[in-house]
């Protein structure tokens, strides 16, 4: 059955009853366009086309019937919350998949928006699970992954690589990283990825070259993967943003599997989590150490 | 490596132990292994891992990151914050090329001159032994006037 | 009639190579078709548009225009040449063909740039007639058409059900390339395939009559809303050519570059001081369009957009120039009256 009905009264009222100006959710795109996002991370379609979802911002009760949910809706929509135009609309309410719902838990964790300034519309699957706050947000996530969830493909190719002499390995990322153009779509995806002024651009000194070259290629992708270690939620909307098909998702899986064996953390799970990087513990690792 | 051969090492230090551990070594007149250049920072938790990379850009062979043994940080803190980045640091840049004989991590207090003169010399002899790092290092800055162009003596591997 | 079966493409891009020439074609790598220098056995993908564009061959994301070395106190100038060898574009789009007028206009407009005029001289165009379409082509709303690549030096056409090209040389350029490749080709007759039906998505002169005074319009708010800032679309659009100049600096010198930049970049147009005049995404899609659409017709009398789509097939939201001209185009037909009541 469509849940799309009760999301759209869930939504209509919100904006009724003013508790919310503005719901972000998904609206069908007749032209088609690109279609499911591709999370895998290697490659994506060339020739995308498809029927498309696009990003819906409803502001007006009556235009809730606009909103559609459905397995295509793959866009990480709480990437939205660090345009300064989504902000000005706060208190607002967001359709929140699964990936969406850990994400907001994520920003939550990381007071990245005030309490009450967000209400989820949210989804288990293809299940409507009605009006949620973060904390009712963060109860579902746990439930759904007891276990943290690892693309096993991607487990298999991290082996490879581990298995490889460092030059090798190095040799497979540079080809790779060549195919950069530094477009940044990955960040721009990335609902983590919220600083203002992001360290490529900050240019006294240049840290990062802004060239699509080896070095700043590969400064920029080690930089972006390190930022996100024990924050990202692994929802793959950087690896399907890369127009490039860049294996991003590699890093980030290496990443938050590191996050979780050296320092037990798994994000998006808790709204009251603290910041791995940036806290400490004295019975941390030292055995890299001499 | 320069064309005699001998590797490049940046050796990012902290303030208080181990440049004071460096100093020491100096100062007890320690004989050890030239080739590492040492950059010294307050302290261990401000050094970025861009600087790291930005190390590794322009051709170090290897990196050490050296600060405060764990609970004697002159900010309380800060190697223990450090301590936890590079963690995962090390490994992320393990994944993409840049191993453990390229990045080697210390604790050595402002008493420990010979663990300094020891550490150099054991670094220098396993850099050297990797051997250069300029073809395999994936941070490497390919940029530079062609060394056929550049006067005077080489300065790039 | 020159002629080539479709499945011997490879043979076309050997013969070439065998010739001189560097061979640049959409090949495939770890899933995804690029624009890219092609080598013996990559098989050449006329079945997708490449996620690049032509363009990377005359501009590329990142070259050195200018290098220094060290000397005493001071720097030497090196002469800085342009990387440029002979070359053959093979399959190129008629889309990313129709951009090369734009690029030309503006790589010589008060300036003339000879790092993408030595390329431009040194490469052979051999575009590729389109057999397919999908829902992101528009062509034709901007003047272009599938099946016709002026611009180029020869035209590679899909006939007898696309399992042959036939081969149209157009410049003399194009006629070398045929002599190049003579061994390959065969003579003989065969029949054009009908080229697809691009949907024309908008009126461009109404799109243009509407921009020219409605600067200040909301409409720009609500129609940059899904978009993130990022440059995915500029990088893959075969017009767009907005680069940033930025020095680096080795122990032997320094080496000047000539990189990538983006309007839909935040950074794009921030000054020193902090202040940025276009604060908003609103104002840097607004300027997007209005390049495209409004600045580069007034100026080189050529539009800046040729309808190829890869705007909304790499954005992460699916936002198209299309999509926002066929909004453009319903808020200003006279029915739909003052743009601010324009119907989602």
């Amino acid at each position: 059955m469509s849940p799309t009905p009760s999301l759209r009264e869930d939504a209509a009222r919100l904006l009724r009853e003013g508790r919310v100006k503005l719901v972000i959710g998904y609206r069908a795109h007749a032209g088609g366009g690109q279609g499911p996002a591709v999370p895998e991370g290697a490659c994506r379609a060339p020739l995308a086309g498809g029927g498309g979802r696009r990003p819906a911002f409803i502001e007006e009760a009556h235009r809730a019937g606009e909103l559609v949910f459905d397995g295509a809706c793959s866009q990480n929509l709480a990437a939205y919350l660090k345009k300064p135009e989504v902000r000005a609309r706060m208190p607002l309410a967001i359709v929140a998949s699964e990936a969406v719902g850990r994400s907001l838990v994520s920003l939550a964790a990381e007071s990245q928006f005030a309490q009450g300034a967000l209400l989820a519309l949210a989804f288990r699957g293809e299940r409507y699970e009605g009006v949620k706050e973060v904390e009712e947000l963060a109860a579902l996530a746990r439930e759904a992954a007891p276990e943290p969830r690892r693309d096993p493909d991607i487990g298999r190719r991290l082996a490879e690589l581990a298995a490889w002499p460092a030059q090798r390995r190095a040799e497979w990322w540079s080809a790779r990283f060549s195919r950069c153009t530094r477009c940044y779509a990955c960040r721009a995806a990335c609902p983590g990825c919220y600083c203002q002024r992001c360290v490529t651009e900050r240019n006294v000194p240049q840290w990062v070259s802004t060239a699509a070259l080896g070095h700043g290629n590969y400064a920029w992708n080690m930089i972006r993967a390190f930022h996100q270690a024990g924050r990202c939620t692994l929802c793959g909307a950087c690896a399907s943003a890369c127009p490039q098909g860049l294996p991003l998702m590699l890093l980030n899986t290496f990443l938050a599997a590191q996050a979780a064996e050296q320092f037990d953390v798994e994000a998006g799970l808790d709204p009251a989590a603290k910041p791995l990087i940036g806290t400490w513990d004295p019975e941390d690792d030292n055995s890299f150490f001499t | 490596m320069s064309q005699a051969g001998a590797p490049r090492i940046t050796a990012f230090v902290c303030n208080w132990c181990t440049y004071a551990g460096a100093d020491l070594a100096g100062t007890s007149r320690l004989q050890y292994a030239p080739e590492v250049r040492i950059v010294k920072l307050p302290c261990t938790g401000r050094i970025s891992p861009l600087f790291i990379l930005k190390a590794f850009e322009g051709g170090a062979d290897a990196v050490l990151v050296s600060g405060c043994h764990p609970g004697d940080c002159h900010y309380t803190s800060g190697n223990y914050h450090a301590r936890r980045r590079w963690g995962l640091l090390r490994k992320l840049l393990d994944l993409t090329g840049i191993d453990s004989r390229r990045l080697q991590f210390s604790w050595i207090s402002a008493a420990e001159g010979q663990k300094f003169a020891d550490l150099i010399n054991d670094l220098t002899a396993k850099v050297r032994e990797a051997g250069p790092f300029a073809g395999a290092n994936p941070a490497r800055k390919r940029l530079a006037p062609a060394p056929e162009e550049a006067q005077g003596p080489r300065r790039e591997s | 009639m020159k002629s080539l079966s479709a499945d011997r493409l490879q043979d076309l891009a050997a013969a070439l190579s065998a010739a001189g020439y560097r061979v640049v074609a959409p090949v495939e790598a770890d899933g995804v078709v690029r624009f890219a220098p092609w080598s013996p056995g990559a098989a050449i993908r006329t079945d997708a548009v490449p996620v690049n564009s032509l363009k990377d061959v005359f501009f590329p994301p990142s070259e050195a225009i200018g290098r220094w070395r060290r000397s005493g106190d001071g720097f030497d100038a090196i002469e800085t040449r342009p990387e440029a060898p002979k070359t053959a574009a093979l399959a190129a789009r008629p889309c990313d063909v129709a951009a090369l007028a734009m690029l030309d206009a503006v790589f010589n407009w008060d300036f003339r740039d000879s790092f993408y005029d030595a390329r431009r001289a040194a490469t052979v165009v051999a575009a590729l007639a389109c057999s397919e379409a999908d829902e992101e082509c528009f062509c034709t709303s901007v003047g272009g058409r599938p099946d016709a690549a002026p611009g180029a030096d020869a035209l590679l056409r899909p006939a007898d059900g696309g399992r042959t090209l036939i081969v149209e040389p157009l410049t003399d350029q194009g006629r070398d390339l045929a002599a190049a490749a003579s061994g390959v080709l065969q003579d003989g007759a065969a029949a054009p395939d009908a080229p697809p039906e691009v949907r024309r998505r908008f009126d461009i002169g109404r799109v243009g009559a509407w921009l020219a005074g409605n600067f200040d319009s909301p409409l720009w708010k609500e129609l940059s809303l899904p978009c993130l800032g990022c440059a995915a679309c500029a990088y893959a659009c075969p017009a767009c050519h907005c680069f940033d100049i930025q020095d680096e600096s080795g122990p032997n010198g320094v080496v000047r570059l000539r990189n990538w930049d983006a309007c839909g970049l935040g950074l794009f147009t921030l000054h020193a001081s902090g202040h940025n005049p276009r604060p908003d995404q609103a104002s840097r899609w607004r300027q997007r369009v209005m390049h495209k659409l409004a600045y580069a017709p007034e100026r080189f009398k050529v539009a800046a957009c040729t309808g190829c789509g890869r705007c909304g097939r790499v954005c992460p939201r699916g936002m198209s120039l299309a999509d926002t001209a066929e909004r453009i185009a319903a808020a200003a037909a006279p029915a739909a009256g003052p743009a601010a009541g324009v119907p989602a």
